[in-house]
């Protein structure tokens, strides 16, 4: 009777656990059976355009990589018979990451932005040519953003980015940022240091991290911190000045025509002051105010552009703004004093002739 | 003060009709000038921002500043022609001229109510109190209009000078403007409404006309020049 009992619970279990048994045995089969083709170095596609696909897969392509676990069918679901006759689906990796999902695979609303994005919106218009969440974290060798290796970490988000958008890539890498992400500053922003990450907006949406009114707050993230600033000898004053400029101040109220930061330093090409390719050395300055200020001179590059009249080193500024201040104070004080004598004279003389 | 009014009745014209006209645009556009001057001075401030947007937003605020502006120096402008030229300005212009005895003046009333002395001296038209007035504002509203022309026409100005001229423009338009608002709220609110012969308001600026009892107390001078033309 026990063994009896012990048998059925056998059998119980079996058949509870056997389906999951077979899918696993299924899939290892599934990556054996992909690798008869993938596995081979030379098999890939000669696409239309003359461009090449390599399709060289191995049971290594995952090893390392945060689907280390994973095999081929669970992403590449839609490949139910092999050989598979159509090209397989691009993977959804929503299959797995969405909130509340059974796999434990990491869920968060980056996805929902994503699909709010310039890319995620572009995919919606039916734009094949942007990007899907694989296109940026990579396909198989996909690892943890802390990973120095990862496609969208710090060292490599920007080459990542520059796959699409090649000249702009180009431009980075050239300035000030792009040179000092080189030297493996991790201070500098890459890309997604001022565009954002999964958040991603055209540049005159509303919305965007580097809509016109927003840039100078983009900038000040940084450029505003002693304490990453102090590293580099770069002054933070530069983010009040503009603020309490007319510039600044028209921006703060919506302006989107008025200068912001990248209008005058420029955007991907930002270059430090002394370079002669900057747009704000001394020698561009006049083209550069020129884009709004037809007609601008040498006349613009004389003196400091962005002035604090309450810093000594403004000079003649300080000086000035300094002697109105005092004289503004002194001559309220002598007129409160002048007032009060004049009204205690004047109530004795009021009186006195009464 | 009720008791001197109304023993005396008469009154004498302080100011004419075209003087008030010239002194109310004047009000008018400096109080103008001054609340969207300054809103984009504190432009920080929350009522700052407030004003700004009740004035249309940077856009709006720099147009009605520049309308009161171009009104306010044809006002300055067509006053300074009337002090100049004109039969009743001319005499008025002479009377506002500083001389010494306005220093003389200044330091007999502070010894007065200081009470080393027990004499207050005696004012003519204006007294050193007007003329300070008078020839501040005169040089405020120059300044302040010299610079905010600069400023206006920003592109014209900087084929002439370089920003560092600008950049001085418009630290001393803000602050030659506070400094100016700043007196006329102390000095001349305190003259013409609080001081205890006035208090609660001269209404000359309204009706042009003071009582002769007034007269005869603060400018006692011009009192006997009236009554010896038999004005009074």
């Amino acid at each position: 009777m026990r063994k009896f009992t012990l048998a059925a619970v056998l059998v119980f279990l079996g058949g509870a656990f056997l389906p999951g048994f077979a899918r696993d045995a299924s899939a290892s089969i599934s990556l054996e059976k992909c690798t008869l083709c993938h596995g081979k170095p030379e098999f890939r596609k000669l696409l239309v355009d003359g461009q090449i696909r390599d399709l060289f897969v191995t049971g290594d392509s995952l090893a390392g990589s945060v689907h280390g676990k994973k095999v081929c069918t669970d992403c590449h679901f839609d490949v139910s018979e092999i050989p598979h006759r159509e090209r397989p689906k691009r993977v959804a990796c929503t299959h797995c990451h969405f909130k509340g999902n059974n796999e434990g695979a990491p869920q968060s609303d980056n996805v929902l932005a994503y699909f709010d994005s310039a890319h995620g919106t572009a995919i919606a218009r039916g734009n094949t040519k942007a990007p899907l969440c694989q296109d940026c974290h990579g396909s198989h060798a996909i690892l943890k953003v802390k990973d120095p290796g990862a496609k969208v970490a710090r060292g490599n988000v920007a080459e990542t980015c520059g796959k699409c958008h090649m000249e702009i890539y180009a431009q980075f890498k050239g300035s000030i940022h792009g040179a000092a992400l080189a030297k493996g500053i991790t201070e500098v922003p890459s890309c997604t240091g001022c565009h954002g990450e999964h958040r991603i907006y055209s540049r005159n949406d509303p919305k965007s991290t580097i809509y016109s009114t927003h840039v100078s707050e983009q900038c000040s993230k940084c450029h505003s911190s002693v304490k990453i600033m102090g590293k580099f000898g770069i002054e933070t004053e530069q983010v009040a000045t503009y603020k309490e400029s007319f510039h600044g101040v028209a921006n703060q109220f919506g302006s989107r025509t008025v200068a912001n930061c990248s209008s005058c330093h420029g955007v991907h090409d930002i270059r430090p002051p002394d370079d002669p390719l900057s747009m704000v050395n001394p020698k561009n300055v006049p083209k550069t105010c020129g884009k709004c200020h037809p007609g601008a001179n040498p006349n613009f590059a004389v003196g400091k552009i962005h002035v604090d009249a309450k810093n000594k080193e403004s000079g003649i500024i300080y000086w000035t703004a300094t002697f109105f201040k005092w004289l503004t104070i002194g001559t309220m004080l002598a007129l409160v004093a002048h007032i009060f004598l004049d009204m205690y004279g004047r109530t004795r003389r009021l009186r006195g002739e009464q | 003060m009720s008791s001197t009014v109304g023993t005396s009745s008469r009154k004498v014209i302080r100011l004419s009709l075209l003087f008030r006209m010239q002194h109310l645009a004047l009000t008018l556009l400096l109080t103008v000038l001054a609340i969207t001057g300054f809103a984009l001075m504190y432009h920080e401030n929350s009522l700052s921002q407030w004003i700004i947007r009740f004035e249309g937003g940077i856009v709006g605020r720099g147009i009605v500043h520049r309308i009161a502006a171009v009104l306010l120096m044809a006002n300055v402008i067509y006053h300074a022609f009337y002090m100049l030229f004109s039969r009743e300005g001319k005499p008025e212009l002479r009377q506002f001229f500083i001389g010494r005895q306005d220093i003389d003046d200044f330091f007999q009333s502070l010894r007065y109510n200081l009470g080393t002395t027990k004499e207050y001296p005696r004012f003519g038209k204006y007294g050193y109190k007007e003329k300070f007035q008078y020839w501040g504002a005169a040089v405020g509203i120059l300044l302040v209009s010299l610079t905010g022309i600069m400023l206006w026409g920003e592109e014209y100005s900087m084929i002439f000078f370089p920003k560092v001229v600008l950049d001085l423009a418009v630290i001393i338009h803000g602050y030659q403007g506070l400094l100016a608002f700043a007196i006329l709220f102390l000095w001349h609110l305190y003259n013409v409404h609080l001081h205890p012969s006035v208090f609660p308001m001269d209404p000359s600026w309204i009706t042009g006309k003071v009582s002769a009892e007034w007269m005869r107390a603060e400018h006692p001078l011009e009192y006997e020049k009236l009554k010896e033309e038999g004005l009074l």
